[in-house]
């Protein structure tokens, strides 16, 4: 029912330039000062830098994911397999198994619990561990989830919960680490290895010898 | 760059397939797996699996991954009949499929059309820009036809995409050392040896070629 993402170009080219530039800032002894801030100048120039993200443009992800028919259409389709399921199973639950307790929690809850954990359950007298039904599916829904994917392999339904949390992570992602990767990269001292080796190699193979 | 336990165990299967001993169907998957480049090989094999239906049909849906892997060894080795007939079939079996468009091109180019080769990778290019392979293969064709400055503004194209590709990097240093174009050629090991410090082999080549220049400068 998904849709087959098509990369974007953007997209691709935003990730590798955060590849190049990480390792610009791992590597950056290891070059000579004038190659290094030629590129720091290339990444993070004011005009046309790789990096560069003027501040009115970092918002945008949030309208282009919405505005973008294709990636609406997507979200769309993977909330809707994810929460009618849910919803169904959810409805079921509480029909079915209201109106008494469940299951006792091992360890002592305030009484802030009582609601969130006693729903069904309209005597204010019994101890918050003892939980309605609608808890227990809660925690064997969340619970379970390794064990499902240990025994029906990886990317079933049950892992749809998995998604639910990483929905937030989609088009935020290239804009935010563009910025952060132009901070760290202004922050680096730059301090050419090549005059210190000598020195280092000695020490080195003093320390073998001795 | 494979590593040495992978290299021992790849040579390892080799010396057993030559000397009789079964295992070919791995040597082959080993060497699909490290991308390496023994095409002889690999044909020699690979031939004597198709050949004989028991084998092939113990195979499964991995003899189409056979078949291609067979068509661009014999491509490599210039048997080109060979991988005709293997694109043949393949062709049959999955009618639409872009892997075998790809196929198809490469074998135009193995036989030296080039023009048709050209728009055959222009074409498929257009349909999907983030295949790399098909843009490596046009850099490729291009350095075969001794046109290395239309190689390098391929190249160039695809690094501005792709930029963290260090074999690409690597033939374009190459390229530029044997057009003497040093500079370029350092600004490139420079990229090599960011992405990779601890390999001794940039940091040498990069020492050659800013040594050259500096030469170059001096007269």
């Amino acid at each position: 029912m998904r849709s087959d993402q098509i990369p974007d170009l953007k997209i691709i080219k935003e990730g590798q330039v955060i590849i190049r530039a990480r390792n610009l800032r791992a590597a950056a002894n290891f070059i000579p000062a004038k190659s290094f801030r030629a590129r720091r100048h290339y990444y993070s120039n004011e005009e046309n830098g790789l990096l560069y993200v003027p501040k009115g443009q970092a918002q945008n992800p949030q309208a282009q994911m919405f505005s973008d028919p294709n990636m609406a259409m997507d979200m769309m389709k993977k909330n809707l397999s994810m929460i009618i399921p849910q919803t169904l199973t959810f409805a079921w639950v509480n029909f079915f198994f209201s109106g008494f307790v469940a299951a006792k929690i091992p360890f002592p809850l305030t009484q802030r619990f009582r609601a969130m954990l006693q729903n069904g359950i309209d005597l204010s007298t019994v101890d918050v561990s003892y939980v309605s039904s609608r808890s227990w599916y809660f925690l064997n829904l969340f619970g379970l989830r390794g064990l499902f994917s240990l025994i029906l392999g990886e990317d079933n339904a049950t892992d749809d919960t998995q998604r639910m949390m990483q929905m937030g992570g989609f088009g935020f992602d290239p804009t935010r680490s563009l910025g952060a990767e132009k901070d760290n990269l202004d922050i680096v001292q730059h301090d050419w290895a090549l005059p210190k080796f000598e020195q280092r190699a000695e020490a080195v193979l003093k320390k073998l010898v001795s | 760059m494979v590593s040495k336990t992978e290299e021992e165990q790849v040579n390892r299967l080799e010396n057993q397939v030559e000397n009789g001993g079964g295992g070919a169907w791995e040597y082959l998957c080993l060497v699909r797996k490290l991308k390496l480049r023994r095409s002889d090989k690999v044909l020699k094999y690979g031939v004597a699996i198709l050949k004989d239906p028991k084998k092939r049909s113990a195979l499964g849906p991995e003899e189409w991954t056979l078949y291609e892997q067979v068509a661009i060894a014999a491509m490599d080795c210039q048997r080109l009949d060979l991988a005709k007939d293997c694109i043949k079939d393949l062709r049959a079996k999955f009618p639409q499929s872009r892997r075998v468009d790809r196929l198809e091109a490469m074998w135009l180019e193995a036989k030296g059309s080039w023009a048709d080769a050209e728009k055959a990778y222009s074409s498929l290019l257009e349909e999907n820009q983030f295949d790399q392979a098909i843009h490596k293969r046009r850099v490729a064709m291009a350095k075969a036809r001794g046109n290395l400055s239309e190689a390098i503004e391929w190249l160039n194209k695809y690094l501005e995409i792709f930029m963290a590709d260090h074999d690409a990097w690597r033939e374009l240093a190459e390229i530029y050392v044997s057009l003497q174009m040093y500079k370029q050629a350092a600004f490139c090991y420079e990229e090599l040896i960011l992405s990779q410090p601890t390999s001794p082999l940039y940091q040498l080549a990069y020492a050659d070629v800013s040594s050259y220049w500096r030469l170059f400068l001096f007269f």
